[in-house]
């Protein structure tokens, strides 16, 4: 008897002390795995992240995949060695996303994904841009300034991932609506690539000298796609779309180097998934998805993008 | 001089000449220093960081260089020679892509599938092997082309798609573990390290490896068959690079075309900081395991202490020069 009060106490006291700190649940270490941190659209994710990581005292571990899935799936489980409170996951590539989401499920880890959700094995909240509305926006967008009609070409990004799935989506719905586009060439690439853009579109302009319209799917494939315009001398204007909104597109997109990009919210991204972090790790409830709007940015508006990005 | 007799005299009692045979075969071919560094290395890391030292984060590691380790046997052959094959990461996508595409469209069995995608993966070994000994093609050249050609056919076999999804066992066999600590994945590399060391040791067809990096005219005269051992080598590693693919693949449950990317680099640089030489004629499979295992404790190593991904890049850079050219001041002074 005298035993079993005794460990009602120790329990009472230990739940105690316990209450407070459950009650506060510090999240402490969250890990940011990214896919590619050449790619500037991650590049400003992380950079948000780690900012806003450290406004709030949380230490953010970040480990670059370079785009490769093998990599990253060592990489998960070195964060997850570490005991961390949450993953920030922006899967790399297409395939085998699924493996490092179901890691940190059986560690109990909450997953924040970013721009990507795999398939198989969703995150607990999915922070992304409506890419669909937002590359109907901007190919509907360079049709208008190309006059309605032309042929055009279409530089995907990497095959399969759902941003690309999602703005082929898009655009197609833009070229829908206009019976005299035509779809010249499709191509896609690897790694959204300034160099990528810039080989692709020399190799299409040669075989379709009349294109008039041409939509990248990323900023850099776009810059890359300019540039090749630049270099063949072709005599008509040619109007390019580009995505993302990179440092870099938008001082492009102000000096007149191509026409339109869709500015993604990057800063609010890394901010809202480190928010989520907290509240998974609180018990909160946090929305399936987060679909945040992507601002079309034309030589009009820039100026306001690169003062501050959003 | 009077020391290496002196240790002669010695080494014929029983016992020391064992301890001997122990110490030479911890020390490799002029593996020494990278294995002291090895050593430093989780020492170091130990008393850095929390996590290192716990027996999950060792079997994360063992996990995580299979395929590199897998595949830098084969190029330890290659580079003893004096070659080099480029090809490896691709001949690893071609073949993941082939047992990937028999097994899930063909409706091939899996095992049956995976064998399919060696025979395809040596393959690949044989034409380099060939392009190299028939028609005088240099091998940096001929495994430079058939990197190409093996990419090329691996992404044409779905249009550059993923193929998802396999037998559960297979992925299973990657994850669970026997015993509380051996994958099947980690066992076959295991195997290949275990069968590798001994052939290169004990048999006279790996103790000729050596003979015809070291001057493969004298090998020649010698009456070792070397443009038949140049093929086998380059068909070895090749379908080793294949294996590594099948095991990728088992790690992944899925295939896709672009794997593997610039992995023939990091292979290479496990080898040369496993301290075989790019020349040839030196270095061994003892050596090309600790310099895995440097790699793969220096990458875990760096995640663990939080280190940014961009000084990751840094840190291995400098340990590869530091390898080589500790290797090398070595050989200066000795």
């Amino acid at each position: 008897m005298k035993k079993m009060i005794k460990t009602m106490l120790a329990t009472a006291v230990a739940t105690a002390s316990l209450v407070p700190m459950t009650a506060s649940a510090e999240v402490e270490k969250v890990g940011l795995a990214v896919a590619n941190l050449q790619a500037n659209f991650f590049n400003q994710i992380k950079q948000s992240v780690e900012a806003y990581g450290e406004e709030k005292g949380i230490e953010i571990i970040t480990v670059d995949a370079r785009g490769d899935s093998a990599t990253q799936v060592s990489q998960v489980q070195d964060l997850l060695t570490q005991n961390i409170d949450a993953l920030i996951y922006i899967p790399a590539g297409a395939a085998a996303a699924t493996v490092p989401a179901r890691l940190a499920r059986a560690e109990g880890v909450p997953i924040i994904n970013i721009d990507r959700n795999p398939a198989g094995a969703p995150g607990d909240t999915f922070i992304t841009t409506d890419s669909v509305s937002s590359a109907y926006q901007v190919c509907k967008h360079i049709i208008e300034q190309a006059g309605g009609e032309g042929q055009m070409l279409m530089i995907h990004g990497q095959k399969g991932t759902t941003p690309e799935i999602e703005r082929s989506e898009g655009c197609n719905n833009a070229i829908a609506e206009y019976d005299k586009v035509e779809v010249v060439e499709e191509q896609w690439s690897n790694m959204w690539s300034q160099d990528e853009g810039f080989q692709i579109t020399q190799n299409l302009l040669q075989a379709h000298p009349d294109v008039s319209i041409i939509f990248a799917q990323a900023d850099g494939l776009a810059l890359g796609a300019a540039q090749a315009i630049k270099v063949s001398d072709m005599p008509q204007r040619i109007y390019v779309g580009g995505f993302d909104g990179d440092t870099a597109a938008l001082e492009a997109i102000r000096d007149g180097v191509f026409d339109v990009t869709a500015t993604q919210q990057t800063q609010l991204m890394g901010r809202l998934a480190v928010d989520s972090a907290i509240k998974l790790v609180n018990g909160e409830d946090v929305d399936a998805e987060n679909r945040l709007d992507a601002t079309l940015t034309t030589k009009e508006n820039v100026e306001a993008f690169i003062a501050e990005h959003p | 001089m009077s020391q290496v007799s002196e240790s002669g005299v010695v080494s014929t009692t029983p016992t020391n000449h064992l301890r001997n045979r122990i110490v030479s075969l911890f020390s490799g071919h002029g593996a020494t220093g990278p294995l002291i560094g090895l050593i430093a290395l989780c020492i170091f890391l130990s008393f850095a960081t929390d996590s290192f030292f716990t027996l999950r984060n060792f079997l994360n590691i063992l996990d995580q260089i299979t395929v590199l380790g897998i595949m830098a046997v084969g190029m330890t052959f290659v580079i003893m020679i004096g070659g080099i094959d480029l090809a490896v990461g691709s001949v690893l996508a071609l073949a993941m892509m082939v047992m990937g595409y028999l097994t899930n469209y063909a409706g091939i069995p899996l095992p049956a599938s995976i064998l399919i995608s060696l025979v395809v993966a040596g393959m690949c070994g044989l034409a380099s092997g060939v392009m190299i000994t028939r028609f005088n093609v240099p091998a940096f050249i001929a495994t430079l082309a058939m990197m190409s050609i093996a990419r090329g056919l691996a992404n044409m076999i779905t249009d550059g798609q993923q193929i998802v999804g396999f037998p559960a066992w297979f992925n299973l066999s990657a994850i669970i573990r026997h015993g509380g600590f051996l994958t099947i994945t980690v066992a076959i590399m295991l195997v290949v390290f275990l069968v590798a060391f001994l052939y290169q040791r004990y048999r006279a067809g790996g103790r000729s490896l050596y003979a015809i990096g070291g001057n493969a005219e004298v090998a020649r005269l010698a009456g070792i068959n070397v443009k038949k051992a140049t093929i086998w080598v380059y068909v070895t590693a090749s379908t080793l690079a294949g294996l590594a693919g099948v095991v990728m693949a088992a790690r992944l449950d899925s295939v896709q075309p672009s794997s593997g990317f610039a992995y023939e680099l990091d292979t290479i640089a496990a080898v040369v900081i496993g301290g075989t030489s790019l020349t040839g004629g030196s270095g061994g499979i003892g050596g090309t395991i600790i310099g895995v295992l440097i790699i793969g404790v220096l990458r875990n190593g760096l995640n663990l202490l939080g280190v940014s991904p961009f000084m990751q890049q840094v840190i291995i850079g400098l340990v590869i020069v530091l390898a080589v050219a500790a290797e090398a001041l070595k050989k200066k002074q000795a």
